[in-house]
C-alpha cells in the first residue's frame, strides 16, 4: 500500500514535468531540454516571492505561478521564434544553452545555500495517513496538482478556443497560419502552459525537499517518461510517468536501489528498440524523410 | 579558370595544392613546434587540452556535421575509453601499447551498440537513445569504482610525465586525426556519409547501404573518441567517473556547433574557442579589475556567458567560427567588391 | 572578434607572476563557485580571512602570507590546471585542496611531481592521510573515514536502552557507501544488528521509496554518511512516514543551522568542531574576522577553515625563512596545533600519522523544552592508530 502511494507521488512528480515536455513538443514540434531549469527557476521565484510576500503565502504561490507563466512566454519571444525552422540539433541546442544561460543566472542571483521555502511561507510539511500508508502533505498537494493540471489540460485543448487553436498548430502549422491561426501567440502560450506546470512541480519539490540547484537533474529523469508515453500524447505522458514511476520504486523495494539511476534510461532504451513513438504518440513522426 | 593545372595523379590527390597553402601550412608548423618552449606552463597545459579535446571533437564532427547523426553520448564514449585504460592499469598493469588499442576496441564495440538504434531512429529520438546509453555507461563505471574500492577514482601512473613531451605527442595524433578524417572524408565512406547527410532515400537508390554508412559512422566516431579517453586517462593521471558528465558532453556539441557544423576546420577553432573560453573569461575579469569584487560568482558568470555565447553564435551565425572565417576570407579576396558576380 | 580576445589574454596572463621573494605563499584550489560551493567556499574564505588578520597583526615571524585561491568548479581538469599553475607561476610552498574528492588525485599527481606538501582542509581525509601515511598528503578536515562509523556506533551502543537494529544510509557516490559498508560490519562486531542499508542516488526526486525500503526493516537506530542533503532527506522522509527512532548523522558545516531547523528532539549530529553556541573566546575571534571582512557565509559554517587557519599560522611560523616546500614540509611533520577549543584537542601530526594523533568527538541533539542545541555527549577521543 505504501508502495503504492510512493509510486503515485513519484509519478505525479514525472507527469507534471513531461506535461510540459508533451506540450512544447505537440505543438511546434520542439524538444525543450530546459525544463529542468524552467521548473527550478519557478521555485526560486517562490523563495522570492515568499521573503517578499512573507505573512501572504497564498498571495506568494499565486506570484510565483505568474512569474512562471510570464518566463516561459518571455523565453518563446526572446529566443524560441528565432529557432523555428533550424534544425533538429540546432532547436535542441538552442534549449541546452538557455537551460545553462538560466542556471548560471539563478547561481548568480540566489546563490548556492539550500533553501527552504516551505518554512518561508510559513506551512509544515504534515504527514497524513491513507490506510495504513503514510503521504506527505506536499505529496497530496502533488497528486492534486496533476490530477487538476491534466484535467484542466484536457478540457481547454479540446473546448477551449485557444485550446483548438494549440491542436491545429500541432498538426498542420502552415494550414493553421493560412486559416489565421496566430502561429506566434499560439507558440508563446504553449510555452506559457509548460513553464507553468513545471513551475508548480519545482515549487512543490522545493516545499517538499528544500530547494537546491541540483533540481534540474530531476527534469531530466523524467523525459524518459515523456518518451516512453509518447512525445506528442497527454496521456502518454501519464502513463509512461506511472510506468517509469512504478519500475523505479518496484526496483528500488525489490532489488537495488542504486538501480533506481539508471532503470528510466533502461526503460527509455527498451522503448525505443521496440516501439519509438511511445506508447500512445503518433507514428508518422518517424517516417519523414 | 583558376590557373591551377593538375597534370599528375599526385596531385590531385594532394591535399596542399596551391603554393599559398603550403605557405599557411609551413607558417602554421613554424608557430606550433616552438610553442612549448615559449610559453608558461598554464598555455602548455591549455595547448595539451585543445589538442586532445579536438581529436574528440573531430569525431564528432564526423558522426553529427558529416555524416548527419545526432549524439549526445559522447562523454560516455570518453568515458569507456578511460575506464578501459583505468581498468586494465588497474587489474592487469597493461602498459599503454596495450590499452590504447583496447580502448579502440571498446570504442568500436560500443559504437556498433550506439549506433544500432540509428538505423531505427532519426533525429530526436535518436539523439535520446544516445543520451539513454550515456547514462548507462557512467553507472556501469561508477559500480566499477565503488566495488573496487577507488572511491576517489583510478590513479593511473602514465609514461610520459613531461608535459613538453606530451605537448609532442597529442600534436602527433591531432595530426594523425586530421589527415585520417580528411582522408576517410574524400573516399568513399566519407562521401556515402555525405549523402545520407543529405537525403537518406536517394542514398539508398543510387546503391549507397544506409545502413552500413551509418554504423561506419559511429563506428569510426566512437573508435577516435574512445582514443581520445585513452589518451586523456594517461594525460590526466587518473580516472572518475564524475569527470565525464553531461555538461562534457554539452561542451563537445558546442565546439562542434560553434565551430561550424560540416568543417573540420571548424572543429578545431570550436576546441580551441570552447577550452579557452572560461579562460578568457578569468583573464578579461581579472584585466578588468573585477576579480575581487565577483570571485564569488565566476562559476555562475561562466555558465551564464557560456550559455549567452552558444546562444549568440546558434542564433546569429549558424554556421559558426568558420562562418565568420570565411566571411572575412571572402571579405578580403573580394575587395573592393563585396559580392562574387553573377556569371 | 578573435584577435581581441587574443589580444586580452595575452594582456592578462603575464599579470599574475611570482612575488615570493617577502611573504610565505600558500596555493588552494577549492570548490568556490559552483553547485558544490556552500560546502567548500566558506572553508576557504574563512580560512583567507584569519591569515589576513594574522598579517594585520604583524604577520607570521615578521613576514606575511600570501594565500593564492584559484577556483576550480568541484571538476578534475580544473584541479589539475589549478595546480599546475600553483606550482609553475606562483611557486607555492604548500599546496591546499578544498574541493570534492574528485579533484584530489589530479592534485596528488601534480604535488608529487613538485615535491609540494598537498592539504586537504575543506573535504573528506583520505585514507592515505592516516598512518602509515603518505608523504606529501596531508588533513585536518573534520570527517575520518572509518573513525566516524566507530565513533558513532560507539554513542549508539552507549545510548542504546535495548538491542540495537541498526538501519544505514548513504548517497551512492564510493566514499559514502565505502563508509557504510565499514560502518555494517563494525556494528556486527559491538553486537548491533543491521537489518537494512540504503544507497540514494544522489539527486532522487523523492527519497520516500527508500525510506519506506529502510522503515519495513524496521530499525530503531540508522546511522548515515554523507552530504548533507542525502542525510537530512532520508531523515525527513523517514518521519512522514511514521517511522520514530533515533536517527544518527555526520555533523556538516550547515548542521547547527539545521538543527534548529528540523527541532527533532532524536535528530543527532556527530561531529568534531565545537558549535558556536559554546561561545568560546575563540568564537568571538571568529565573529570579529568574518564582520571585518564582511564575509557572506553563516557564522557558524566558518570553523573548519579557522582550523585551517590556525594549521596554517603553525605550520609556518615553525618554518624558517627563507621558506621552501621540504622546510615546510619537515614543519608539518612534526606539528601540535592548539584549537583553542574548535576541536576537542589539540591536532597533532607526526611522520607517521597525517591525519591526527586523536580524534574527538562530541554528539548534539535538539532539546524541545528548552528550545536549544544540547550535547549528548561531551568529547570522546578516538586513537588514531595503524
Amino acid at each position: 500500500m505504501q508502495l503504492a502511494v510512493n509510486i503515485l507521488v513519484l509519478a505525479s512528480i514525472y507527469a507534471l514535468i513531461c506535461c510540459g515536455y508533451v506540450l512544447i513538443y505537440r505543438v511546434s514540434r520542439v524538444l525543450s531540454l530546459a525544463h529542468g531549469e524552467l521548473m527550478m527557476l519557478a521555485a526560486y521565484g517562490l523563495y522570492g516571492t515568499a521573503t517578499l510576500f512573507s505573512g501572504h503565502p497564498v498571495l506568494a504561490i499565486a506570484a510565483a505561478a505568474l512569474l512562471a507563466v510570464a518566463v516561459g512566454i518571455a523565453v518563446y519571444f526572446a529566443l524560441m521564434w528565432r529557432m523555428t525552422g533550424e534544425s533538429v540539433l540546432a532547436a535542441v541546442l538552442a534549449t541546452i544553452a538557455l537551460g545553462i544561460l538560466l542556471r548560471g543566472a539563478m547561481i548568480l542571483m540566489f546563490g548556492t545555500q539550500t533553501q527552504h521555502p516551505l518554512r518561508d511561507l510559513g506551512w509544515t510539511n504534515a504527514s497524513l495517513a491513507i490506510g495504513e500508508a503514510r503521504i506527505s502533505s506536499v505529496g497530496l498537494a502533488l497528486l492534486a496538482s496533476t490530477a487538476f493540471v491534466y484535467g484542466g489540460l484536457a478540457v481547454f485543448l479540446r473546448a477551449s478556443r485557444w485550446g483548438i487553436r494549440m491542436r491545429a498548430a500541432g498538426q498542420h502549422p502552415l494550414l493553421a497560419a493560412q486559416r489565421g491561426i496566430g502561429l506566434h501567440g499560439v507558440y508563446a502560450l504553449t510555452w506559457g502552459l509548460a513553464a507553468f506546470t513545471a513551475g508548480i512541480a519545482g515549487m512543490l519539490i522545493a516545499c517538499d525537499a528544500g530547494l537546491e540547484s541540483t533540481l534540474v537533474i530531476i527534469g531530466l529523469k523524467a523525459f524518459p517518461a515523456a518518451l516512453v508515453g509518447g512525445l506528442d500524447s497527454l496521456v502518454g505522458a501519464l502513463v509512461g510517468s506511472l510506468v517509469v514511476a512504478a519500475a523505479e520504486v518496484l526496483l528500488i523495494h525489490y532489488v537495488d536501489p542504486l538501480l533506481s539511476d539508471v532503470v528510466p534510461f533502461a526503460v527509455l532504451l527498451a522503448m525505443l528498440i521496440v516501439r519509438p513513438w511511445g506508447l500512445f504518440g503518433t507514428r508518422e513522426e518517424l517516417d519523414r524523410v | 579558370m583558376s590557373g591551377y593545372f593538375r597534370t599528375r595523379y599526385g596531385e590531385d590527390a594532394a591535399l596542399l595544392d596551391t603554393r599559398m597553402q603550403k605557405f599557411w601550412f609551413v607558417l602554421l608548423v613554424l608557430f606550433l613546434v616552438p610553442y612549448p618552449f615559449l610559453v608558461n606552463p598554464l598555455w602548455l597545459d591549455l595547448g595539451n587540452q585543445v589538442l586532445l579535446a579536438s581529436i574528440g571533437a573531430v569525431a564528432l564532427m564526423l558522426l553529427t556535421g558529416y555524416a548527419g547523426q545526432i549524439s549526445l553520448g559522447h562523454a560516455g564514449l570518453l568515458a569507456a575509453g578511460a575506464f578501459t585504460t583505468g581498468i586494465l592499469f588497474k587489474e592487469l598493469a597493461a602498459p599503454f601499447w596495450i590499452t590504447l588499442p583496447a580502448s579502440a576496441a571498446t570504442g568500436a564495440a560500443l559504437g556498433m551498440l550506439f549506433g544500432l538504434p540509428s538505423l531505427r531512429l532519426r533525429g530526436l529520438y535518436l539523439a535520446v537513445s544516445t543520451l539513454a546509453l550515456h547514462f548507462i555507461v557512467i553507472f556501469a563505471g561508477s559500480e566499477y569504482e565503488t566495488r573496487r574500492g577507488f572511491s576517489t577514482g583510478i590513479v593511473i601512473d602514465s609514461p610520459i610525465s613531461d608535459p613538453r613531451a606530451w605537448y609532442f605527442v597529442l600534436l602527433a595524433a591531432a595530426g594523425a586525426t586530421l589527415l585520417f578524417a580528411l582522408n576517410l572524408l574524400r573516399a568513399r565512406t566519407g562521401r556515402a556519409w555525405r549523402a545520407i547527410h543529405g537525403r537518406e532515400a536517394v542514398a539508398e537508390a543510387l546503391g549507397i547501404s544506409v545502413h552500413r554508412a551509418k554504423l561506419s559512422a559511429f563506428v569510426v566516431s566512437s573508435t577516435l573518441t574512445a582514443v581520445t579517453g585513452c589518451l586523456f586517462a594517461y594525460y590526466r593521471g587518473f580516472v572518475s567517473a564524475e569527470a565525464f558528465s553531461l555538461y562534457l558532453t554539452i561542451q563537445y556539441v558546442a565546439m562542434i556547433i560553434i565551430g561550424g557544423m560540416g568543417s573540420l576546420l571548424g572543429a578545431v577553432l570550436g576546441t580551441v574557442f570552447v577550452v579557452l573560453f572560461p579562460y578568457a573569461i578569468d583573464s578579461t575579469m581579472s584585466a578588468l579589475r573585477l576579480s575581487e569584487r565577483f570571485s564569488s560568482v565566476i562559476f555562475a558568470i561562466n555558465y551564464t556567458a557560456f550559455g549567452v555565447v552558444m546562444i549568440a553564435f546558434l542564433v546569429f551565425e549558424p554556421q559558426g567560427l568558420v562562418g565568420l572565417w570565411r566571411r572575412a576570407r571572402d571579405w578580403f579576396l573580394l575587395w573592393p567588391f563585396k559580392q562574387r558576380p553573377l556569371r | 572578434m578573435r584577435k581581441v580576445l587574443w589580444t586580452l589574454l595575452a594582456a592578462a596572463v603575464p599579470l599574475s607572476t611570482a612575488w615570493a621573494q617577502d611573504a610565505y605563499v600558500i596555493g588552494v584550489s577549492g570548490a568556490m563557485t559552483g553547485p558544490v560551493a556552500a560546502n567548500y567556499a566558506p572553508v576557504v574564505e574563512a580560512m583567507k580571512a584569519y591569515l589576513d588578520h594574522v598579517n594585520g597583526r604583524g604577520g607570521i615571524n615578521g613576514r606575511q602570507v600570501r594565500v593564492v585561491v584559484l577556483d576550480d568548479q568541484a571538476q578534475p581538469s580544473r584541479a589539475a590546471t589549478n595546480a599546475k599553475q600553483l606550482l609553475a607561476q606562483d611557486k607555492v610552498v604548500l599546496l591546499l585542496n578544498a574541493s570534492l574528492s574528485s579533484t584530489y588525485a589530479p592534485m596528488i599527481a601534480e604535488s608529487k611531481r613538485a615535491g609540494v606538501a598537498l592539504y586537504y582542509a575543506g573535504a573528506v581525509c583520505p585514507k592515505e592521510t592516516y598512518p602509515p601515511a603518505d608523504p606529501l598528503q596531508f588533513c585536518s578536515t573534520a570527517f575520518g573515514a572509518n573513525l566516524d562509523s566507530q565513533a558513532a556506533l560507539a554513542f549508539i551502543k552507549k545510548s542504546a536502552q535495548d538491542s540495537v537494529r541498526l538501519g544505514l544510509a548513504a548517497m551512492a557516490i564510493p566514499i559514502a557507501r565505502a563508509e557504510i559498508d565499514y560502518a555494517e560490519t563494525l556494528s556486527k562486531t559491538l553486537g548491533m544488528t543491521p537489518v537494512e542499508k540504503q544507497i540514494s542516488p544522489p539527486p532522487a526526486p523523492d527519497y520516500t521509496p527508500f525510506a519506506t525500503k529502510l522503515k519495513d526493516a524496521n530499525p530503531n537506530w540508522v546511522w548515515s554518511w554523507s552530504p548533507w542533503v542525502s542525510q537530512v532527506r532520508v531523515f525527513e522522509a523517514l518521519r512522514r512516514l511514521g517511522w520514530n527512532g533515533r536517527y544518527v548523522t555526520w555533523a556538516h558545516l550547515n548542521a547547527e543551522e539545521e538543527l534548529a531547523r528540523i527541532r527533532d528532539a532524536e535528530f543527532y549530529v556527530v561531529g568534531t568542531n565545537a558549535f558556536m553556541e559554546d561561545n568560546l573566546p575563540i568564537h568571538a575571534e571568529i565573529r570579529a574576522v568574518a564582520a571585518r571582512a564582511k564575509l557572506e557565509h553563516p557564522v557558524s559554517y566558518l570553523t573548519e577553515g579557522f582550523v585551517a587557519g590556525l594549521v596554517v599560522e603553525q605550520v609556518l611560523r615553525s618554518t624558517p625563512w627563507p621558506p621552501t616546500p621540504q622546510k615546510v614540509l619537515n614543519a608539518m611533520n612534526n606539528v601540535k596545533v592548539d584549537m583553542k577549543g574548535l576541536r576537542g584537542g589539540p591536532l597533532e601530526w607526526t611522520r607517521n600519522n597525517h591525519f591526527r594523533t586523536r580524534q574527538y568527538y562530541r554528539v548534539w541533539h535538539w532539546d524541545p523544552q528548552g528550545n536549544r542545541i544540547v550535547r549528548a555527549q561531551d568529547w570522546q577521543a578516538i586513537d588514531v592508530k595503524r
